[in-house]
């Protein structure tokens, strides 16, 4: 049996081109930049050697530091909300309203496909504050409290860009955690019911073991994609007010494409990525795991 | 954990499910519908939103609440930001870039996920792990390193850099959950293929890509709005008008001091919202259909 | 010389950052030298940040008419780039030796020693105008511009904008104020239109560059028209009390909210609508905002009820209100390696008909001489064509001499000023250990 599994052959027409092109186009480049981190300069004024100076000179930034911890606190926040209600929907949708999900998972799908530029236009007046009060702060003021000028403060940029992430991606973390729950057998359900599993006890102890796997695999995608924010927080505030919601990404694209320091830009990059890898790893070998176990 | 390996590929999900209890629902029902009625209305207030927008004038989004209806229906905008704005150049652009890319990442995606998921060889986990790696890394880290190539290879002022760039940008995430798909397959099912005689290649394209179908069109739909909506790797790669996409395009319709024709902007975004939802919709049906028949991983 | 020295350096970097990655390495070896070679360009080929339409649109039509025979020779080719993304583009273009005939560069890349200007991958056109015989077409104060802003003439003025106060003079004569002449008077005036219920003073508060405007031209009038000279070459810190004494007047005016509401995050539109509108008293704003004060559907104010002025004086100060800030766009560069006499075949042509040519067809006013008779002009305009003609002093903006990240900091920063979250004292210190930094 094995020696079919194992036809030499079969693996390397399968796996050969994909292989070579992500070796090229991909791993190649990120070892390439990573050797960017030992210089400083750029491909037009020349680089020079300088050593460890870019990783003494990131612990010591002041706008790196706030950068890093900004990310962490953002995607902290933002992909346990995905997760949550992500989940919740789905099971919405399962459990709820089954066979005529089909409309309400395509609406709440439908932000997702929107341009980013297009969403935080919609943010942007929703929360205005001024001459032009958007509804949010209209309702404020109606509900007796005072307007509140949400993108000058750190605070408040990061509340509103929390929520429009959630608006914009619980649809498709539903969508995503949906095809793992739809799968779960019926048969299965049902005899823990007959066991008088119901309703979060049913969740908790049956519905939730069995769909780990996807669960696992949100987790993994939504902290990554979290961790790598970009072009939102640029499209909401500017990463602003100040560079209070700069996360390491748009830090990097500044220092790189518009500071052209290229060493500098690939330390910070390789910063982010090796606190991807740590969590992604940490979350990848748990669910192994649990396969592994089963 | 043990039920989702017990329980091999169903043939079919039952035709009428087992009846559930009703009794006491409807009462149970109410706040839920309320509830999803909310969501519903949260989120398509936006598309209305912007189709709104796209039909008023510059002075009306300054002079009137955001959420005031269009002083007129005229189709000023659209006219404006089809002929002035070049869409029509912008979205040929993205099609022709988007495809490519989607078909190239799925191919070569799901070929490699079944040779590192199904196959046994030694290696094959560390290779996993390196794709994905992948997905962990920024794509602006390597971007700088790519032009470069791109220019020395003669790409550049075509639509290639683009078209390679997001097939490998795309490719982690598509090994990625096409081997979490593939895991949920027995083995035993190529294997008994395979000794019928269909080699493993035979048993690949005749038995796993076809049970695959759905988490194909799952997974291509997931890259294509990433591919479509993508705006870093397009502004690096684009030097001239011709080869603008859409999200290039888009910047088109504000100037170097800030200012934003708002209305030719809505009518593009709209447009370009439209198409989407159109595919969307169709292609939604046919993952219905799939997921109905219950054909993906049991 | 240095393209080839930058081409080996590179090398080495890539040996080193791609160990054992030898299947690109050999895909990349042919690098430093190969490129286009020193062969002329069969094109004029121009790259223009894609916001701005006005130079391409007006080379566009000078090709068909008074540049046919340029064109014949040499046909343009435009391309663009966006705002954000000129730095990069032009940083990885000139590393592959494949820059454009003209283009749009950072303001940081084209200064002698930026990297641009220090390669000399640039063209000074002062020289090449010259020899062309046309250098008499550029304007003087255009020129002085550009040379004060990038160290020497490595743009052409495509633009020519001045700025100052534009006010509402229907709101001025309701609330009984007259223009101001000194800050104090700016101030007085705008907590009486505050005390009105009118905005006093407009600005695009999220774009960050009107409120640093307003710093700048605060340390124009107080400490000279050198001021900002003296930062640059280390002669003065930004830290020093009476620069920071410009940041603390303009927060002042934030934290007495008269900017009004929800400066920090209103928009170029959102402040110019205020303005047209009639809701905003004053706006500190640059000549490109005649194209809205032309336009009637924008303008409810009506064009006649707009007047225009300087920035105030400072008490005390050493500066004056006929030291006009001025900016000649952005910097729009020659590549030294693909001039031909082809390439000075259009640069005599655009030199002796873009600057009627600009005014006619789009109504901008540019540092090029009009040469020939034009039509139509709006009152405004002269008035503002007046200045630029007869300014004998110009300073440049806030951050002109600055690097491109004390540039970017101190423009994010501004709204923290604004909002009192970020004292004068600190956003003052955090760039100038920006500009220590760059040094």
């Amino acid at each position: 049996m094995q020696s079919v599994l194992g036809d030499k052959k079969a693996i390397l027409i399968l796996l050969g081109p994909a292989l070579l092109v992500y070796t090229l186009v991909k791993l190649v480049p990120v070892f390439w930049s990573l050797g960017l981190t030992f210089y400083t300069g750029n491909p037009l004024s020349g680089f020079e050697f300088i050593g460890l100076d870019n990783f003494s000179r990131f612990a010591e930034d002041p706008q790196a530091r706030s950068a890093l911890w900004f990310t962490l606190k953002y995607a902290l926040v933002l992909s346990a909300g995905q997760i949550v209600l992500g989940y919740a929907l789905a099971l919405l949708y399962v459990f709820v309203l089954r066979r005529a999900s089909t409309f309400v998972r395509t609406v709440v799908f439908f932000p997702t496909v929107l341009p980013t530029v297009a969403v935080a236009l919609l943010f942007n007046s929703l929360f205005a504050t001024g001459q032009q009060d958007g509804p949010v702060n209209s309702g404020l003021e109606a509900a007796g409290l005072s307007a509140v000028d949400w993108f000058s403060t750190g605070t408040g940029t990061f509340v509103v860009a929390i929520l429009m992430e959630l608006w914009r991606s619980m649809g498709f973390y539903a969508v995503l955690l949906y095809a793992g729950l739809v799968d779960i057998p019926e048969e299965t359900l049902e005899s823990a019911r007959l066991e008088g599993a119901t309703g979060w006890r049913l969740v908790r102890h049956v519905v939730l073991p069995l769909s780990l796997p996807v669960l696992l695999s949100s987790v993994i995608f939504s902290v990554n994609n979290t961790l790598k924010v970009f072009d939102t927080l640029l499209a909401l505030n500017n990463g602003g007010p100040g560079g209070e919601t700069t996360p390491l990404t748009l830090y990097m694209y500044r220092t790189v494409f518009n500071y052209a320091d290229y060493g500098y830009g690939s330390t910070i990059a390789f910063v982010l990525t090796v606190m991807c890898l740590l969590v992604t790893l940490a979350v990848f070998r748990s669910a192994r795991r649990d396969i592994t176990r089963a | 954990m043990a039920t989702l390996t017990e329980v091999p590929v169903r043939a079919a999900r039952a035709g009428t499910p087992p009846p559930r209890r009703r009794a006491g629902r409807t009462l149970r029902r109410l706040p839920v519908r309320i509830l999803v009625g909310l969501l519903v209305v949260a989120e398509l207030y936006p598309l209305v939103w912007l189709v709104l927008g796209s039909f008023k004038t510059q002075d009306e989004f300054f002079s009137k609440p955001t959420w005031a209806l269009p002083e007129s229906f005229n189709l000023d905008n659209y006219t404006e930001a089809w002929a002035a704005g070049g869409l029509g150049r912008n979205v040929l652009n993205s099609v022709l870039v988007t495809v490519p890319a989607l078909a190239f990442m799925i191919v070569l995606g799901v070929a490699a996920a079944f040779a590192l998921e199904v196959m046994v060889w030694k290696g094959r986990g560390t290779v996993l792990l390196t794709f994905v790696a992948g997905i962990m890394i920024p794509g602006q880290m390597i971007l700088v390193p790519l032009f470069t190539v791109y220019f020395q290879a003669g790409l550049t002022n075509t639509l290639w850099p683009l078209i390679i760039t997001y097939t490998v940008m795309g490719l982690p995430l598509t090994v990625f959950l096409m081997a979490a798909y593939l895991r949920a397959i027995p083995r035993e099912i190529f294997e008994s293929a395979a000794v019928d005689g269909a080699g493993m290649l035979r048993g690949f394209v005749s038995i796993a890509v076809p049970m695959m179908r759905n988490a194909i069109v799952t997974v291509a739909l997931v890259e294509f709005f990433s591919v479509w909506n993508d705006l870093l790797i397009a502004l690096t790669f684009t030097t001239r008008d011709e080869l603008a996409t859409v999200q290039v395009g888009l910047l088109q319709f504000s100037d170097e001091y800030g200012s934003t024709q708002y209305g030719p902007l809505f009518a593009a975004i709209s447009i370009n919202v439209l198409g989407i939802l159109v595919l969307y919709l169709f292609l939604n049906r046919q993952i219905m259909a799939g997921l109905a028949a219950g054909s993906v991983k049991g | 010389m240095s393209v080839a020295k930058t081409g080996r350096r590179g090398w080495a970097v890539r040996v080193t950052a791609a160990t054992g990655a030898a299947l690109l390495l050999a895909g990349c070896a042919s690098d430093g030298g190969s490129g286009s070679g020193g062969s002329a360009p069969d094109k004029f080929s121009l790259l223009t940040p894609a916001e701005n339409a006005i130079i391409r649109d007006e080379l566009t039509t000078l090709s068909k008419n008074q540049c046919a025979t340029a064109e014949e020779a040499l046909p343009l080719s435009s391309e663009t780039v966006a705002q954000s993304d000129v730095v990069q583009k032009i940083t990885l273009l000139a590393s592959q030796d494949a820059l454009p005939v003209m283009f749009v560069a950072g303001t940081a890349q084209v200064k002698p020693n930026g990297d641009l200007g220090k390669g000399k991958l640039i063209a000074d056109y002062e020289q090449t105008l010259k020899d062309l015989g046309v250098w008499d077409d550029i304007l003087p104060a255009a020129a002085s511009t550009v040379k004060s802003a990038y160290g020497s003439m490595a743009s052409l003025p495509f633009q020519y904008n001045i700025e100052g106060i534009f006010y509402n003079k229907k709101l001025f004569a309701d609330n009984g104020v007259q223009p101001p002449q000194t800050w104090d008077e700016l101030v007085r005036a705008a907590e009486k239109f505050k005390a009105a219920g009118v905005v006093p003073i407009t600005e695009a508060g999220s774009q960050g560059w009107p409120i640093t405007r307003l710093i700048g031209m605060y340390i124009f009038r107080s400490l000279g028209p050198d001021a900002m000279l003296a930062i640059q070459k280390g002669e003065a810190k930004l830290t020093d009390p009476r620069y920071v004494a410009a940041a603390k007047a303009v927060a002042d005016l934030g934290a007495a909210g008269l900017f009004g509401e929800g400066i920090t995050s209103r928009t170029t539109d959102a402040a110019n609508a205020q303005f047209l509108n009639g809701q905003a008293a004053m706006t500190y704003n640059g000549s490109w905002f005649l194209a809205n004060l032309n336009d009637p559907q924008q303008n409810k104010v009506g064009a006649e009820n707009v007047g225009f002025i300087p920035f105030p004086t400072v008490s005390g100060g050493q500066g004056n209100s006929g030291q006009w800030p001025a900016n000649a766009g952005a910097a729009t560069a020659l590549a030294t390696r693909s001039y031909t006499p082809k390439v000075g075949d259009w640069l005599k042509c655009v030199a002796e008909n873009y600057g009627s040519s600009v005014l006619q067809n789009q109504g901008v006013i540019s540092g090029f001489r009009t040469n020939q008779q034009v039509s139509n002009v709006p009152p405004l305009t002269s008035q503002l064509q007046e200045i630029v003609s007869k300014a004998s002093e110009t300073v440049l903006w806030f951050e002109a001499l600055m690097d491109a990240k004390t540039t970017s900091d101190a423009q994010t920063n501004a709204a923290l000023l604004l909002t009192g979250k970020m004292t004068a004292d600190k956003y003052m210190a955090t760039l100038q250990a920006d500009l220590d930094q760059a040094r």
